[in-house]
């Protein structure tokens, strides 16, 4: 890399310098913009005038029509799924790979999370993989060929209790052991980060002391979405967009096929990725999971100046947010504590980050709230996901990710497809296995301060 | 737009006074069961897209458990289906 990209390539890997640690990475002096000279403008110029002639612009994805057997059926056409067909195509060879999807490719979870990426979980068993997923953006970014727009702007997580600090300070070890970059910050620490941060006596929870994880940040979920889509259709995945699966045949202990609304596939391996909509699927095979399925509702602001350069949460408030590319404060929390199929949006839960998101910062008072939705949540009681095989020979399962799996996707993805292809399971993933329920050695995950439950 | 869960003692409250206790199930013997069963019994659940039949606590109001059949498309009360549970 020539010298002025050295800087700009440091920035969006995953050590973020320590030097600018306690600088905004997006206004420090620190990052430093690549520099393109006239004569690589006039190139870009050209290129982009040539372009339409050069380059064919196709659809990034095709609609297929459904074969009548497959080696693999991946439920599910979000994050998951998509990225487990990508990385089954990519490094394993298995093309004859089908995507169902009900809706369309990103309609759930993969398109309705707030987009945030972090790898400082709880417990030393989870925080492998979402140290790997997040390592992963920028790799991704070149492998698609598609800008997924990941910002490692860094998350910082508050304290707002002497124990709240303790649990922060486990946190951190357990993050630093694990080679994860997180550090304690004391209030004016947290508010150097952020001006906006009322760090006096007045919040009704005052700020005593933040985690601060600098390689985290957003992605855009929507081109996650997106890329791992043309990537698997360019190898020859199928993505069927509106196929509903109506019944999952099992003969001899094993999977036979499945039945969709558009016709009967014979295949011998399923994958379990639909997210909020996984205990239905289950449900097909005669299995039931340990899963409540909640809604989890977010919101964004209309776009404001920059004011807030980090993504910011606080596990007493329920709450988080940071501002988006565009300006908007994106902010989201916990899970509403009803089980259901449905994605109601509620003015209660708008009330409430209004309140908590003006009592952390109050100059966030002036801003009006645009937009809200709803998605499902599929919450295990531990928090950590079901990524297992079953009783059920060739059925597998990428589920009960809660909120996290949009961070977790394209890795989850990787392994998931390894385990499918040489039908080995990879020792990351060895424990997120469904037995752990029975013989009851549950994760740990539910001791985080970023634990967004309904009733914590 | 909240819904409104109704309290056999407060009547119809908003939602958010309550908290959810979990799908009713058939709690195993005792004297007989074994820890897988327990296991099926605390974590596991059947996740129904429909009627189901619940537990719900008055947390923020009289403090009394009661169960319920709501639809959980609709997130709305139902009344109990013929042979359900």
């Amino acid at each position: 890399l020539p010298r002025r990209y050295a800087a700009f390539s440091d920035a969006t890997s995953y050590y973020f310098p320590c030097k600018a640690k306690f600088i905004c990475p997006r206004i420090s002096h620190e990052t430093r913009i690549p520099v393109t000279s006239s004569l690589q403008k006039g190139w870009i110029m050209i290129s982009r005038l040539v372009s339409p002639f050069r380059r064919k612009h196709g659809k990034m994805w095709h609609g297929r029509t459904l074969k009548e057997r497959y080696d693999i059926v991946i439920v599910g056409g979000g994050v998951h799924g998509l990225a487990t067909a990508y990385f089954l195509a990519r490094d394993h060879g298995i093309k004859e790979v089908a995507v169902l999807e009900r809706r369309y490719i990103g309609y759930g979870g993969s398109g309705r999370n707030t987009a945030i990426a972090r790898a400082n979980q709880r417990s030393k068993e989870n925080i492998p993989l979402y140290r790997e997923g997040l390592k992963m953006w920028p790799w991704l970014t070149r492998e698609l060929d598609f800008n997924l727009m990941f910002s490692p702007i860094g998350n910082l997580n508050l304290a707002h209790s002497e124990a709240e600090v303790a649990a922060l300070r486990t946190m951190i070890a357990t993050a630093q052991y694990m080679d994860v970059p997180s550090e304690l910050l004391k209030p004016e620490e947290c508010r150097k980060l952020i001006p906006i941060l009322d760090i006096s006596g007045r919040p009704r929870f005052p700020v005593m002391g933040g985690m601060y994880h600098p390689p985290g940040g957003t992605v855009r979920h929507d081109a996650v979405v997106w890329a791992l889509a043309r990537g698997a259709d360019r190898l020859g995945v199928h993505i069927h967009q509106g196929v509903e699966v109506k019944a999952i045949r099992v003969e001899k202990e094993k999977i036979a096929g499945v039945e969709t609304d558009q016709g009967n596939i014979k295949t011998a391996k399923i994958l379990n990725a639909a997210g909020g909509y996984s205990p239905t699927i289950s449900t097909m095979v005669g299995l039931s999971l340990p899963i409540t399925v909640l809604p989890l509702q977010a919101l964004v602001s209309e776009p404001l100046k920059p004011v807030l350069h980090h993504v910011i949460s606080s596990g007493r408030y329920h709450a988080y947010g940071y501002q988006g590319l565009k300006g908007e404060i994106i902010t989201g929390a916990h899970m509403d504590p009803w089980p259901t199929y449905t994605t109601h949006t509620t003015a209660g839960y708008m009330k409430h980050q209004a309140e908590a998101l003006i009592d952390l910062m109050p100059p966030l008072k002036a801003a009006r709230f645009m937009r809200i939705w709803g998605g499902l949540t599929d919450m295990t009681p531990d928090m950590a996901p079901i990524i297992s095989d079953s009783v059920v020979g060739g059925y597998y399962m990428d589920c009960g990710w809660g909120y996290f799996g949009f961070k977790s996707g394209p890795v989850t993805g990787k392994y998931v497809a390894e385990w499918m292809a040489k039908e080995e399971c990879p020792p990351i993933l060895k424990p997120f296995h469904l037995r752990r329920f029975r013989e009851f050695d549950l994760q740990k995950e539910t001791a985080s301060t970023m634990y967004y439950t309904p009733w914590n | 737009l909240s819904f409104l869960i109704p309290c056999p003692h407060c009547g119809p409250r908003n939602i958010y006074e309550f908290r959810f206790g979990g799908e009713v199930k058939s709690r195993p013997d005792e004297k007989t069961t074994d820890p897988e069963q327990w296991a099926e019994y605390v974590y596991f659940s059947r996740n129904v897209a429909g009627p189901q039949k619940e537990w719900w606590f008055h947390t923020k109001g009289c403090g009394c458990w009661f169960t319920l059949w709501r639809d959980t498309t609709t997130n709305l009360p139902v009344e109990a289906p013929e042979g359900g549970l």
